[in-house]
Formats: C-alpha cells, structure tokens, sequence
C-alpha cells in the first residue's frame, strides 16, 4: 500500500499502482475518480490532499491511459468491444471518468468492426450530449444574470431578448 | 457512570503508540520461515492451481502405468502431526504423510469420493466459479452419503495439493461482517465500508475477488458477538476513532478469519479483539491468534499473530465494578475447558493470559460482552473501549 502520513499522525493508506496493471481496463480510471470525488475532501489535510492528487495523476498517466491505448489500439477487437462497451456504461454514469479515451474515438470510429463503431459512436454522442448541458448551463447562468439587470434597469430589453434567444435555441 | 465520563476526549495514546510502532516496523519486511519439520501450504491463484492439479493427476496416470496400483500420498491431519511454532505463534502441519490406495477394498469408498471432489475442483477452476462445501455435498449425493465425507474429502484435496482450500475454488458460506473506515474492490466493484448502514459489508467468502483499495484506519478491532457490533455500528465508532470494525458473529469462520488476516498483512495495523469473558470467547481470540487445530496447515493464512486480546478480562469486572449480579458463575464444562486453555503452551507462554485465565478460575465467573451496558448503554463505546485503548490495558 502507498502510505501518506497526515500532520495529526494519522494515515492514508491507498493501493500500489502496480497491483492495477491486472485490473480489468476501466477500473484505474473508476478508482481515480471515486477517490477524488468521494473520499479526498474527508482526508483533511492539505498536504495530504496534494500528495493524493498527485498520485492519482501518476496512476492516470501510468496506468489508467496506456492500458486504455494499448486495449483500444491493439488487434483484439473482442476486447477492444469488451473495453468500449464498459467505457460506454461509464460514460452514461460520469462522463468525467471517460474523458481519456476522447482523443481515440475518431480513429475507432472508422474501425472495420461494425460494433466497434456503433459503441464508438455511441460514447462520442454522449461526449457531445455533455459538451451541450454544459453549454446550457452556461448560458443559463448567463441569461439568469441578464434577466435580473433588466429588471433592474441596467440593461435594455433587447439585450435581454438577445440573450434569452440564444439560450432557448441552443435548448431547442 | 457512562454519562459522566462520555464527555472525556480520549487520545488512544497506547493504541496509537501500537500503531507507530508498526509504522516503523513496515519498512522492515520480514518473511516468515516455517519450520523445517513442517509443510509448506501456498495460497494459489486460479491457474496455479490448476497446474498443481494436473501435476497430481499426471503422477497418478504415471503410477498406473507404471505398476498399475496408484497411490495418493497426503500429509496427515492428526493431532500427532501438528505442531505449535513457537517462533511465529502458528499452529501448523507436521511432515507425517498418510497414503491412499485406489486398490485396497477398504479405501475404494475415499478414492472415490476424492476424485469427485477433484472432479468438481477441475470444473470450479477451469470455469473460475466457487462453490460452497454444501453444494459439493448436493453434487453426489448417493457417492458422498454424509456432508461430513464430503468436506473430508475437500479438506484431503486442498493438502493433498498443497494449497488452501479457497484456493480450490470451494468456500464456506460467509457469515460475518465489516464496518469502518475501508474501501474495498469485489471485482469491478467498489464498496465502501462506511457507506453500507449499520449492517456494513457481509464478507464474502470469495475472497480471491476481492481486494483492498484505501483506508485511512488506525486499528482494526474484532467482535466476538454482533449485538456489540450493533452498539459499535449505531454510534459510528470509526467516525471518532478511526477503525475497522469485523465480526464472525460468534466461533470465527474461515472467511473472516481469512479477511482479517488479508486486512492486517496489507494495512498492518494493530488488531485488537473483544470477546466474551468465559473460555469460548478466550478460545476464539485463540483461533484468530494462531488459528484451529482441524485447519492448521492454512494456519499461515488464516492467523493474525499480532492480535491483542482487548477485553472482556477477569479482571475487568472488578476494575470497571461488574455488578455481581451481571457476573454468571461458570459450569462444570467452563471450568473443564478454562483447564485445557491454561494447558495450551501459548497460553502458558503468556503470562498476562494465564494469570487472566488463573483469576477466572479462581473466582468461577464468567460475563459477556453486554454485561457492560450495566453502566448504561453507551458505556462500551463511550467509556470501556476508549480507556482500555488509551491505557493500553490489554493482553
């Protein structure tokens, strides 16, 4: 286990990166996640905090992403389908986790595998659902904060309509 | 009593004192060498173990060709053949071998049965499946007759390739829990131990699945009885102090007798247990210790050497003013089998253990762990636990 030691003495014992090279492909990147999302904050320790951070950007860069690349890559399409068919269940759950893998898609999406293609696909067009909730969002907050200068008065309705326009067509 | 002292914040400085001391001891990696005088048993991944058991298929067709009455060798599982090492506390399998004969009359029944049992491992091993030794039994009926053939045999098979018996790929139905500060993988899965309510996690007895992910833990304390796990779960122990909590929920199964020594050699954190204050809960502290006579040669997986014997002592029951009438006074079998503890060399190499043992016989009573909650319901979690893991009061 890596050991991190926190300044009350206490510690934070995670597993080595070496026991994940026979973990099934997607999971590094499940652990990664899960760390940072639920467990981090309650550590704290600021070092400690880094320390973990860091560690799991190594486990990212040696681990999780070459034995992604090496699966997505490689001439076994059985697990190239295995792979992709766990990353597109991943993908619905958190698109965060999946992130990785955007810059290969393009390449798996002109596979001669018709089902490595259609899951290709099928990630690639939650990638883009998520960029546009995302630019939604943004546009919300933004027409959120005109709407409230205009009835303020600071700006005129047209603006408002402007901005109001932008954010329901992209809704649309 | 309880109410007075819960508000006291207690440091657990001989508990964390333990735990630094086995901070630094980690950097020393010690390997533990057996006995010369006893067997080797390997814990064996799913490819392993299938090699060991064409390897003993292989030597019995060379056997029948060349005299045409094979024979299967395998250590003894007698009382005469295990031995007590002293130097890793273990109780472990002696060199003594036993031989089977596939054309002897009176051994044709256990042949027979053992390569079914063989059969079925093949098939668990080859279709990475488990099974439990009830479903073994239901696998042949008419052959095996009494479950008691069946996990004999099963018991024949793992010594007789030298492995574990999880590592057959035939496992005892689970019966214990987990609760505290861990996180854990079960194949793609990750749990988290804290996150379960107050049941915590059900220890699954295929445990070659499971691994451990993270903790930030202190020490990890064992249970005997689940109402005391109860009272640990409801008032979330291991927020305030960081631990892990485990229970077998009385005698200590394989499975969790496995996890807890799968937790210890990973975390190495200091083990502490609570148990009954009568011979029974003395006894399996002992099995967690060192482990049982009947599993000895998977003492080296099965046993934590380091486990501490936290509570409930004798001698507790004055200190912490056990009223009399919570105090039960033993029977004739306690007292027979508090004899035979004291009778055990490593019970007679540990003083503190014998005197406690000495005491309880003297004074003929016994009391359970839920004598405590005479002081108040929060007294075992606010007060006992706390104190005895500050002071350092245990054997």
């Amino acid at each position: 286990m890596r050991i991190f030691n926190k300044k009350d003495g206490g510690i934070v014992q995670l597993i080595d990166k070496e026991k994940m090279q026979e973990w099934p492909v997607e999971l590094p990147l499940i652990f990664i996640e899960y760390i940072r999302e639920k467990q981090i904050e309650k550590y704290e320790d600021a070092k400690v905090k880094k320390e973990i951070s860091n560690y799991l950007n190594e486990i990212l860069k040696d681990v999780a992403i070459p034995r992604l690349i090496s699966v997505l890559e490689g001439d076994n399409n059985e697990e190239t389908i295995s792979a992709l068919q766990r990353i597109e269940e991943l993908s619905k759950k958190n698109i965060e986790m999946t992130k990785p893998i955007r810059p290969y898609l393009n390449n798996l999406l002109k596979h001669r595998n018709k089902t490595i293609v259609k899951l290709a696909q099928n990630i690639s067009n939650n990638f883009t659902k998520a960029d546009r909730k995302k630019e939604l969002a943004k546009k919300r907050k933004i027409m959120q904060e005109k709407e409230k200068d205009f009835l303020a008065g600071k700006i005129s309705g047209e603006e408002y309509a402007r901005t109001r326009k932008e954010y329901l067509t992209l809704k649309e | 009593m309880a109410k007075k002292q819960s508000k006291r914040n207690w440091d657990f400085k001989a508990a964390k004192d333990l735990f630094y001391e086995y901070l630094e001891k980690r950097q020393e990696k010690k390997k533990i060498n057996l006995p010369p005088e006893t067997i080797q048993i390997d814990n064996l991944n799913r490819k392993e173990a299938l090699n060991r058991l064409y390897d003993l298929t292989d030597s019995v067709i060379e056997k029948i060709y060349a005299s045409g009455r094979p024979t299967i060798q395998l250590p003894s599982r007698t009382s005469t053949n295990i031995i007590w090492d002293e130097e890793n506390d273990l109780l472990l399998l002696g060199k003594q071998l036993q031989e089977k004969q596939f054309h002897s009359l009176s051994s044709v029944a256990d042949i027979t049965r053992l390569m079914r049992v063989l059969e079925a491992v093949n098939e668990l091993l080859v279709k990475d499946l488990h099974a439990t030794k009830r479903e073994i039994f239901y696998s042949d009926v008419k052959l095996f007759g009494e479950q008691k053939n069946s996990d004999k045999s099963i018991e024949d098979i793992a010594t007789m390739l030298y492995t574990t018996r999880n590592s057959t790929h035939i496992v005892a139905s689970a019966k214990g829990s987990c609760i505290g500060r861990l996180r854990i993988r079960d194949k793609s899965d990750i749990i988290d131990l804290e996150g379960l309510g107050s049941g915590g996690w059900t220890i699954s007895p295929m445990l070659d699945n499971i691994e451990i992910l993270e903790s930030d833990a202190e020490f990890i304390l064992v249970v005997e009885k689940d109402a005391a796990m109860i009272r640990l779960a409801e008032a979330r122990f291991w927020r305030k102090y960081p631990c892990i909590i485990l229970t077998a929920k009385g005698a200590a199964d394989i499975a969790t007798r496995m996890f807890l020594k799968h937790l210890s050699k990973d975390l190495k954190l200091p083990v502490f247990s609570l148990v009954d204050s009568d011979p029974y809960g003395h006894y399996i502290h002992s099995v967690y210790l060192r482990g049982s006579k009947r599993l000895s040669y998977e003492s080296p997986f099965l046993a934590t050497p380091n486990i501490k014997l936290l509570g409930v002592l004798t001698r507790d029951l004055d200190k912490y003013k056990i009223p009399k009438e919570g105090r039960l006074p033993m029977t004739k079998m306690d007292i027979k089998r508090t004899k035979e503890l004291l009778n055990e060399d490593f019970v007679k190499k540990n003083k503190a253990w014998h005197d406690d043992l000495n005491l309880a016989l003297k004074l003929k009573v016994k009391a359970e762990i839920q004598v405590l909650s005479s002081h108040g319901f929060e007294f075992l979690t606010d007060q006992y636990l706390p104190e005895k893991l500050t002071t350092g009061d245990w054997i």
